[in-house]
């Protein structure tokens, strides 16, 4: 209570502070969409990472015919069984990759004219210290030509293209959070301009720097929620709607990503951040401001 | 009997302007009582400013209460300025604060207690006969009312100086008659007082030392002078 009374600057009857909270509003609307999309980002970059990272692909060339097709799968798959940091392998079935290359090789894919390679997909476990690599050496003897894929190429580049662009989102909420500690700093030292005489008023019945800069503190800080609040408001729809959207995204496009709980409350968290933004840099401005005083 | 206000050969000019104040050399004893005379442009007011630490001077000395002020780093300064009341010529209250908050500033700023802000205040207002417009606004009081708010608000913190620029300006003779004896019983109580004035009629009726300032210099007629007590001289500086 003691703050409120201390309110002897009238700074909630200024045009400035009426401008404020909308500007704040459009700041945290800003900020609330470049979080959530940074931490969405986030999310398909790690179900990427994690997704993949675990498995490797076994490509076993084609053999003279499907009984030795089938045989070199069997050999494989056992002497799979024996390595260690090995979960699980999978064969991929021949019709199953005859329609994923078919856009590319149409109906001969697998046939007599075009024989395929045999895929199979395995389950490593992160923790051992299996590679591509080492698993080829020991699948070479048994299986001269097979070769053992762990994405990395592609997923590398992939994942690299997430993380860019998480960078550039992170770039944005930091340019929006300078933004407002400009714009608190001009409405504040206008807000000075108008205050001028209350304030001389105030250093001569012999106060302190420190209890002027609080009350236009505690101002700002009121503004930063209200404009955080409304800020929020505005941004809830857009992310109810972007969080449909992605929902509704063909599966296998893209990792299933959403807006969870931990999304909505890092996206809350900027009301509390921005007022206490708003606070501290109105406080600074003042005090440094009253220093060019006498 | 100590000195509370000592200038030494003062000098203030507002940016590359020339001098307002030159040479400014007086002291002022605890308890004492003097008029500040002069024409209008003549320095009264920058002289005044300095006193109660509006400006640094320019050249000089300037210690308050026995402290060289014109070193003193400005966090120093609300200590000094609790112990100094001010009436400004125009009042200066604060238009969205009631009476009582105005007057109530001073304590509030130095962090004392509301029960007793309101104890203080409430018989201080009663003092001025203001009683009955606590939670009036300034706007909506007459020039008398602001003046007497004004004079509280000086006086609520019981400073040990109180400087007061033209109180008697906006208001009637018996008004600022009583308000100059107002200003008599707080210097009786110890209170060092120093009135800004044009109002040659109280300068006489009072009989007190006169500071009096022209063309940025100073002279002081003490109260028994008889230059002082004829203030021929004096006059001639009346607009």
């Amino acid at each position: 209570m003691t703050l409120f009374r201390q309110s002897n600057l009238a700074l909630e009857k200024d045009d400035t502070n009426r401008f404020l909270p909308w500007l704040i509003a459009f700041m945290v609307l800003l900020a609330a969409l470049s979080v959530a999309g940074l931490l969405m980002l986030h999310q398909i970059s790690s179900a990427f990472e994690h997704g993949i990272q675990d498995t490797m692909t076994i490509q076993i060339p084609a053999g003279e015919n499907s009984r030795a097709d089938e045989t070199h799968v069997r050999k494989a798959l056992a002497a799979l069984k024996k390595v260690d940091g090995i979960l699980a392998s999978k064969r991929i079935a021949a019709a199953e990759i005859s329609d994923l290359l078919k856009p590319w090789l149409g109906e001969t894919a697998g046939s007599d004219g075009l024989p395929l390679p045999q895929i199979i997909d395995v389950e490593v476990d992160r923790s051992s210290d299996l590679t591509a690599e080492k698993l080829a050496d020991l699948l070479a003897p048994i299986l001269p030509g097979t070769s053992v894929d762990d994405h990395s190429v592609w997923l590398t580049s992939l994942v690299d293209t997430l993380r860019s662009t998480e960078l550039i989102a992170s770039s944005i909420v930091l340019l929006i959070t300078l933004a407002t500690i400009g714009t608190v700093i001009f409405t504040t030292r206008t807000g000075m301009g108008i205050h001028r005489r209350t304030i001389e008023v105030l250093h001569f019945v012999g106060a302190q720097d420190e209890f002027i800069a609080r009350q236009f503190a505690l101002r700002a800080f009121i503004v930063g929620l209200q404009g955080g609040i409304v800020g929020i408001l505005l941004a809830a729809p857009i992310l109810y709607l972007l969080d449909f959207v992605l929902k509704n995204l063909e599966d296998g496009l893209l990792p299933k990503a959403s807006l969870d709980v931990s999304i909505w409350v890092s996206v809350g968290t900027i009301i509390p951040i921005i007022a206490l933004i708003a606070m501290a840099t109105a406080r600074s401005t003042v005090l440094k401001t009253l220093k060019k005083m006498v | 009997m100590a000195e509370v206000v000592r200038f030494e050969n003062v000098g203030l000019r507002y940016g590359l302007g020339p001098e307002v104040l030159q040479d400014i050399s007086f002291g002022l004893e605890a308890g004492s009582f003097h008029f500040l005379i002069g024409p209008s442009g003549a320095g009264k007011s920058s002289l005044l400013r300095l006193m109660y630490l509006a400006h640094r001077q320019t050249r000089g000395l300037i210690s308050l209460f026995g402290r060289d002020v014109s070193t003193l780093p400005r966090e120093q300064f609300p200590k000094i300025r609790r112990r100094i009341g001010v009436v400004f010529q125009d009042f200066r209250l604060l238009p969205h604060l009631s009476a009582f908050d105005n007057v109530a500033l001073p304590l509030r700023v130095a962090g004392v207690r509301e029960s007793e802000i309101r104890r203080h205040v409430e018989e201080l207002l009663v003092w001025v006969a203001l009683e009955n417009h606590m939670d009036v606004r300034p706007p909506t009081m007459s020039g008398g009312q602001q003046q007497r708010v004004a004079i509280a608000r000086a006086v609520i913190a019981r400073p040990k100086i109180l400087y007061a620029d033209e109180p008697t300006g906006n208001v009637d003779d018996r008004i600022a008659d009583r308000l100059m004896h107002l200003f008599e019983e707080l210097n009786r109580l110890g209170t060092t007082v120093v009135i800004a004035t044009h109002n040659e009629a109280i300068v006489h009726d009072f009989g007190r030392p006169v500071l009096r300032i022209d063309g940025g210099r100073l002279e002081i007629f003490p109260a028994d002078d008889p230059n002082s007590a004829d203030l021929a001289e004096v006059e001639e500086t009346f607009e």
